[in-house]
């Protein structure tokens, strides 16, 4: 295609050459003529608007090279932090509202920038949804459309055939999550609204929805992400081991106002050893039932020995402490399935209840006066 | 009410000019009209090549040969005569319709062939001349054919929110200087909710010229090249699609053949 060579040069931005840019100047006036009136009114603005902001940074390049010699520092070095500083200092205001303020900014962030990448010499945009304004937002749409229709047709033809559906190809999305609004914006390039993405999920849902959707697999799990396990993103600390090889792991557990230092042994008979006493530390049956629950649910109640030591608060408080913290402990003695298992019976979960405070005008926490109705 | 309109609806043949009304076609023989163009040719002596090929083209009644793109017959067997009820008529859609059965409306297919071939021939030039063309529709049923119609014939499609700056104030809605659209072509010309698309407005206040298939309950006066037809049936639309994307291609055939380009 030939192009006037000139208007093309000072059009691109681009930083590589083209066989126009090395094409002969042969008849320029001949080539313009070609361009419909359309055409050269869009480039007379173009060019016009690239003058005008060539223009504009010019003058604000000095500005700011006067600026630095006002403020007796070097043009060269002049940051854009400087230059706020200078103009808050020159020109002080005593208005509250950012935009009210005096500013001096780049003209790039005052006038609209003429995207180069979006449209071909003669100003025809590249892609064929450009007018929308979300091209590539309402190009997924379009595709999500054409997809659930070309799998309503497959459906169809193959029940003309009679071939019944396989059921194990059924595709489950449950370990997966759609992209966050945020992620989705990044990916498309574009800036849209709450509503757009929730069209978009609530589209992608109905994709996902058909029987056969197992066939755009590729396409709707490059919108979904894997789901992490909580449990995988901690890292349970590893055994360590004594002077005898007995394997240890040392953990700290609160509970109300108690704090509990714990050693779990291993290769042990079952001993338990609170402050320096027995089980019977705790003359309640329910604090000593919580303390051996962990051992009990994770199989390990006569295999390990337990020394702990404890302080503050009051029975229960001391109880859930230590049990909290054997809990935390034997994650480095057993597999990751019991871990999971340990976590969703609610051993691994530290209890951030305290004591409410009692408030004025009423009894209790929560508790209030005897209300009377006259 | 269905007194008064009825009796409109038998005034028909309004919209056709009476030296067309005789030349108008029977099913089987598509004839373009023998209304000259306005535009009268200069004298050829200063004009570049390039110029003078523009004119010669102007000067040919029906140029891209359009005309041989339908029947009369294929307007009807796509149901493109099908309107409304006769209480949703518009006013200024009487002229164009042939009358009516049982409250349903019926479009002149004769009217309708006329202005087809008279809106396909200046699409056919606007894609000769390399102008962008945008497809606009809003019927959620049709958007998939209409952005595919617009893609196959490479042109561009607007069948979303239509925001109200997209045309008037389009620095600002697009971010930058943008080249707007030199032909609309609305396959209907209402948005969802049985409002006037805003599009149709702006682009007379922006001068951009329209083709606007318009149906018994639209407005046609503000369409450059209103087609008086069906907007509502998936065969009509499918029918529009394929004329139009015809038309533009063979103008884009004759723009590369003519004119290199």
């Amino acid at each position: 295609m030939n192009l006037k060579v000139t208007v093309a040069r000072s059009l691109s931005s681009a930083s590589f050459s083209t066989a126009a840019d090395k094409a002969d100047v042969t008849e320029p006036v001949e080539q313009s003529q070609k361009m419909s009136k359309a055409m050269k009114a869009y480039m007379e603005r173009a060019q016009a608007h690239d003058a005008f902001m060539a223009e504009q940074i010019a003058e604000y390049e000095i500005g700011r090279r006067h600026l630095a010699n006002i403020m007796g520092e070097d043009p060269e070095t002049f940051t854009d932090e400087d230059k706020d500083r200078a103009i808050e200092y020159l020109f002080p205001s005593g208005l509250f509202d950012p935009r009210a303020l005096p500013q001096m900014k780049h003209p790039s962030e005052v006038f609209f920038k003429r995207k180069a990448a979006e449209f071909d010499y003669s100003g025809r945009p590249f892609h064929a949804l450009f007018y929308t304004g979300l091209p590539n937002y309402y190009q997924i749409l379009h595709d999500i459309t054409e997809k659930v229709q070309e799998l309503d047709h497959f459906a169809s033809r193959m029940s003309h055939f009679n071939v019944t559906q396989d059921t194990n190809k059924t595709m489950s999305f449950g370990g997966s999550e759609w992209l966050t609004k945020e992620e989705f914006e990044k990916k498309i390039v574009e800036a849209i609204k709450d509503y757009h993405y929730e069209f978009f999920v609530k589209s992608m849902n109905r994709l996902v929805a058909h029987p056969l959707s197992y066939r755009e697999k590729d396409f709707i799990m490059s919108y979904r992400k894997e789901k992490v396990s909580a449990l995988l993103l901690q890292e349970i600390p590893k055994l360590m081991f004594n002077a005898e090889g007995v394997p240890y792991m040392i953990t700290t557990g609160r509970r109300k106002t108690s704090t509990a230092t714990v050693t779990v042994y291993g290769r042990g008979s079952g001993k338990m050893t609170i402050n320096n006493k027995d089980i019977l530390f705790f003359s309640n049956i329910q604090d000593r039932e919580q303390i051996l629950f962990p051992l009990q649910f994770s199989g390990v109640l006569g295999t390990v020995d337990v020394v702990a030591e404890v302080e503050g608060g009051g029975t229960t408080g001391q109880s859930g402490a230590i049990r909290y913290a054997i809990s935390m402990a034997l994650r480095s003695f057993v597999d990751s399935e019991m871990v999971e298992k340990m976590r969703l019976a609610g051993l691994l979960t530290r209890d951030p209840r305290r004591r409410e405070r009692k408030k004025p005008g009423q009894k209790g926490a929560r508790a209030k006066f005897t209300w009377k109705k006259r | 009410m269905a007194l008064c309109t009825r009796r409109i609806l038998q005034q028909f043949n309004v919209g056709v000019f009476r030296s067309q009304w005789h030349s108008v076609s029977s099913s089987s023989a598509p004839v373009m009209g023998s209304a000259k163009p306005a535009y009268l040719p200069e004298s050829s002596e200063d004009l570049t090549s390039h110029e003078k090929t523009l004119k010669e083209v102007l000067k040919h009644p029906d140029f891209f040969k359009v005309a041989e793109l339908f029947t009369v017959e294929d307007l009807f067997k796509a149901r493109v005569h099908l309107g409304h009820k006769e209480g949703s008529v518009h006013v200024n859609m009487t002229p164009f319709l042939f009358g009516s059965r049982l409250g349903h409306v019926i479009i002149d297919l004769d009217q309708t062939a006329e202005y087809l071939r008279q809106a396909l021939n200046f699409t056919a030039h606007i894609a000769f001349r390399g102008g962008i063309i945008l497809f606009v529709n809003r019927t959620p049923q049709h958007q998939v054919t209409v952005e595919n119609c617009a893609k196959e014939c490479g042109e561009y499609a607007h069948t979303r929110f239509w925001y109200q700056g997209t045309l008037t104030n389009s620095a600002v809605s697009f971010g930058c200087i943008t080249r707007l659209p030199d032909l609309l072509i609305f396959l209907n010309t209402l948005d969802t909710g049985l409002q006037q698309h805003t599009g149709v407005k702006d682009a007379a206040k922006m001068l951009i010229p329209t083709v606007g298939v318009v149906d018994t309950n639209c407005n046609p006066n503000l369409i450059t090249y209103p087609v008086p037809g069906n907007d509502d049936t998936t065969a009509s639309i499918n029918l529009y699609c394929k004329l139009f994307k015809s038309a533009i291609l063979r103008g884009k055939e004759k723009r590369k053949e003519l004119l290199q380009l």
